[in-house]
């Protein structure tokens, strides 16, 4: 019995899992020992140490129906409960949670336990149920995920739409930590959306200076940068727009932005050949960007402004093959996702084994769409809607894998129940021929003259054949008439005759009680077999009586369960299609609204072409 | 035309997320703009509750599943192995400071039965209290030998290898034995032991 590294806690040990930061590791050392006790509870840790959910679970829910774990009852259902959570099962964990965590449990374990399913929900989209379980820690999280914990609730708010609620929780926030800029962020965010913009804009220039000091921060300063930077260009300060702009990294996600909005800010103060250095940067960088499609519009535009009106023309008409080209990829990457080949490429490339809530994608599989959707792969929606199909999935080959065996299980049963009708008629008159009965009566005989030979202490009863046979030769000789003669030879074989039967009848006496020994012992050793026998029987009996009754129960749940799973499995694949199809539309409506953007700028593009077409023809016209 | 352009741009990247702090983050004060944030917010929550209800259906069928795998695996081993002639070894390893398991044969009246090989993982969560059940049989009831050989890596990262033996009496009902392996102390040795589960 492995009492080896213990769990403390399960959900202590289950909360260690779920964070794989470094948020809860100090939960990873401090844990009581503890023994298994079950063999079959250390089998369901067996796969739960190894991030196997679906199994353990099996084995669990298993091992509780056949009551196995009778020496871990709390600890299998908090268990349990962690296990559904991780595998993504929030909801039936919230149930046992509930159940669990109203008393017995440590305060501490309890609010973090409430704090990740909190966090799961929110991910999900169950901003109500979110909101409930951060209403249930009552106690104060450790540092890191009490601010984890605020900026979850902040942000629960702003989604509902209760900025100022959000603002308030945020606006204390002390200190200097990342979390704080986080904070601030948020705060800008919720000020915005209430239409506070001027607030907003302090906010966002304290954090556009702020000295960054990882990379996480680096981006949010860049962020808040280009903010602000659009914020005034759109308040018309394009001088004071530049200074925000220009803080924003060069090589970052958010440079291109940057480098567009530096450029419309030159141009806003008509300095045109200025605005051309930073958008003629752009357009060596991947047009995937709508910052980069944009500044193909803009540089021909500044150069009309600088009369090349010929250099902007080429500009306007390279633009328009450019967002053709585009415009066609995309509609081949909207077939191949609405064909279902995306989603298929995505399955082939997962290991079924991943079934964990931590699981993400990281990369879509290679196709001609991966490149327009590389940003919703940061979006909650998708992430978990590829957990669902892809869990879906894994369930729909588990019961394809069930409905296989539970063939062959129907065969195999089939094949018993033939055997056992084969053998059952050879069986039962090898019992009629075997009278038990009557060689039990026989032992006990045997055991009533053995006693009556102990007690007459008779020894030749127990002489063997051919000392008995000696002995009647001997007796024999006694009574024949010549030795009855008074004649010393008579006499002589009449000694003789004398001594022959003493020599016999000592030795059969001094046998005697080893050989009454022996018998008592094979007579015990049989009356045994008789009993085992007897017991055999009995089971053999009961065995007649209750095969057909287990041929019948075994038949009923192996016919009952195969319908099961042909309904489970239409079930599961008529949700994984549903899915698929929500899927589908959050992709196929990212690259649309990529379409019509690129739609726009080439009607522009057209447009501002055509406005040259007829200067220039106006220009001939007055000329000639 | 600059207007037009900068709005667009605006529209495309007003959405701020705190959480991900992975999108766009350009800032507009706009009516114009706040109305479109507004139905793309209005669009968000919409796809929220579809997100929401197909994933109720999936917490749903996840847990219809997970009970029908119950029920079959409950099916599978009272048909594959009946609770009479049901013997089950389990191996387990107590600390696991002076060795390190590779894998464990099984041997049952002279018989190969198993030939377990294990993975980093599986051996990691066996040291952390996990119990494998290597191999299930049907056995008669009556006297029976059991030979397991462990191979693995013992003290000082020597390739070591050690038998353990045991005589068991089948009766009736299932029976489970654990092939143990613990660390002895005193002799900075593993050792291996079988024993009937209690």
């Amino acid at each position: 019995m492995p009492s080896g590294r213990s769990l403390a806690s399960c959900l202590l040990l289950l909360l260690v899992l779920l964070a794989p930061t470094d948020s809860v590791t100090a939960a990873d050392n401090d844990r009581e020992p503890i023994v298994v006790q079950d063999p079959q509870y250390g089998e369901v840790l067996f796969y739960f140490y190894q991030e196997d959910y679906f199994p353990a679970i099996v084995r669990l829910l298993a091992a509780k129906e056949q009551q196995q774990l009778m020496d871990h009852v709390d600890e299998a259902e908090l268990l349990l409960g962690g296990m559904y959570l991780s595998y993504g099962h929030h909801l039936e964990a919230a149930t046992i949670f509930q159940q669990l965590l109203a008393d017995n449990v440590d305060p501490d374990i309890r609010d973090r336990t409430w704090f990740f399913l909190a966090k799961i929900w929110y991910q999900r989209g169950y901003l109500d149920k979110s909101r409930e379980a951060l209403s249930y820690i009552a106690g104060e999280l450790p540092k890191n995920l009490r601010r984890e914990a605020l900026m979850l609730e902040a942000q629960i708010l702003i989604d509902a739409g209760e900025y100022d609620a959000a603002i308030a929780k945020l606006e204390n926030w002390k200190g200097k930590t990342e979390w704080a800029s986080y904070a601030k962020f948020n705060i800008g965010v919720a000020l915005v959306r209430s239409g506070r913009v001027d607030e907003a804009a302090k906010l966002l220039e304290d954090l556009g200076n702020l000295n960054p000091f990882n990379n996480e921060l680096m981006s949010l300063r860049d962020k808040a940068n280009l903010a602000l930077g659009y914020a005034l260009l759109q308040d018309g300060q394009p001088a004071a727009a530049k200074s925000p702009l220009q803080r924003v990294r060069l090589e970052g996600p958010f440079s291109n932005k940057a480098l567009l909005g530096v450029g419309w800010a030159d141009a806003e103060m008509d300095n045109y050949q200025r605005a051309l250095v930073p958008w003629m940067e752009l357009r060596s960088r991947n047009l995937l960007d709508s910052a980069v499609q944009e500044s193909m519009l803009a540089i021909p535009y500044a150069m009309a402004q600088l009369d090349s009106i010929s250099q902007a023309a080429d500009h306007y008409l390279n633009a328009i093959e450019a967002f053709y080209e585009e415009t066609n990829r995309l509609d081949r990457a909207i077939y191949h996702i609405e064909s279902g080949q995306m989603f298929d490429d995505f399955l082939a490339d997962d290991p079924l084994d991943s079934t964990g809530w931590y699981w993400r994608l990281e990369e879509l599989p290679e196709g001609p769409e991966g490149r327009y959707l590389f940003h919703l792969l940061a979006t909650h929606e998708f992430q978990e809607g590829l957990k669902n199909y892809r869990d879906l999935n894994y369930l729909y080959r588990n019961l394809d894998d069930w409905q296989q065996n539970v063939e062959v299980y129907a065969n195999m049963l089939e094949t018993r129940k033939e055997a056992y009708a084969e053998r059952l008629p050879r069986i039962e008159d090898a019992l009629a021929r075997a009278d038990l009965d009557e060689m039990v009566g026989r032992k006990l005989e045997f055991d009533s003259t053995l006693n009556n030979i102990e007690e007459g202490g008779d020894w030749l009863a127990l002489a063997t054949k051919s000392e008995f046979e000696m002995w009647g030769e001997i007796t024999g000789l006694e009574s024949t008439p010549a030795l009855a003669a008074d004649i010393p030879e008579a006499e002589e074989v009449r000694d003789k005759i004398e001594l022959l039967k003493g020599v016999l009848q000592w030795e059969l006496e001094r046998e005697f009680g080893d050989r009454l020994w022996r018998i008592r012992r094979n007579l015990r050793q049989g009356g045994e077999a008789l009993v085992a026998a007897q017991r055999s029987r009995r089971q053999i009996a009961e065995t007649m009586r209750t095969e057909p009754l287990y041929f019948e129960e075994l038949t009923t749940r192996v016919y009952g369960l195969a319908p099961r799973i042909e309904l489970m499995k239409l079930r599961v694949g008529d949700a994984m299609a549903k899915q698929r199809a929500f899927l589908q539309s959050i992709a196929v409506g990212e690259m649309q609204a990529q379409k019509q953007r690129l739609d726009v700028y080439t009607v522009q593009a057209r447009f501002a072409l055509a406005a040259i077409y007829d200067v220039a023809a106006t220009v001939g016209e007055v000329s000639e | 035309m600059t207007k037009t352009l900068i709005s667009l741009m605006a529209t495309a990247t007003l959405m701020l997320s705190m959480a991900t702090v992975a999108e766009d983050a350009t800032l507009m004060d706009a009516d114009a703009v706040m109305a479109e944030a507004k139905s793309v917010e209005a669009a968000e929550s919409e796809s929220r509750d579809e997100f929401r209800s197909l994933d109720q259906d999936v917490q749903t069928l996840k847990k219809e599943v997970l009970d029908l795998n119950r029920d079959l695996f409950l099916l599978e081993e009272e048909l594959l192995f009946p609770a009479n002639s049901q013997v089950a070894f389990f191996v387990s390893m107590d600390v696991g400071e002076y060795f390190e398991l590779d894998s464990v044969n099984i041997k049952i009246d002279g018989k190969e039965v198993a030939n377990y090989l294990y993975t980093g993982r599986e051996a990691d969560a066996l040291i952390r209290g996990g119990v494998h059940r290597v191999h299930m049989a049907n056995l008669k009831t009556g006297d029976h030998e059991l030979v397991a050989i462990f191979t693995g890596k013992g003290p000082h990262v020597r390739d070591y290898r050690r038998g353990a033996t045991m005589r068991f009496d089948k009766g009736i009902g299932a029976k489970y034995l654990e092939l143990e392996i613990t660390d002895r102390v005193k002799k900075q040795q593993p050792e291996f032991v079988i024993k009937e589960w209690e």
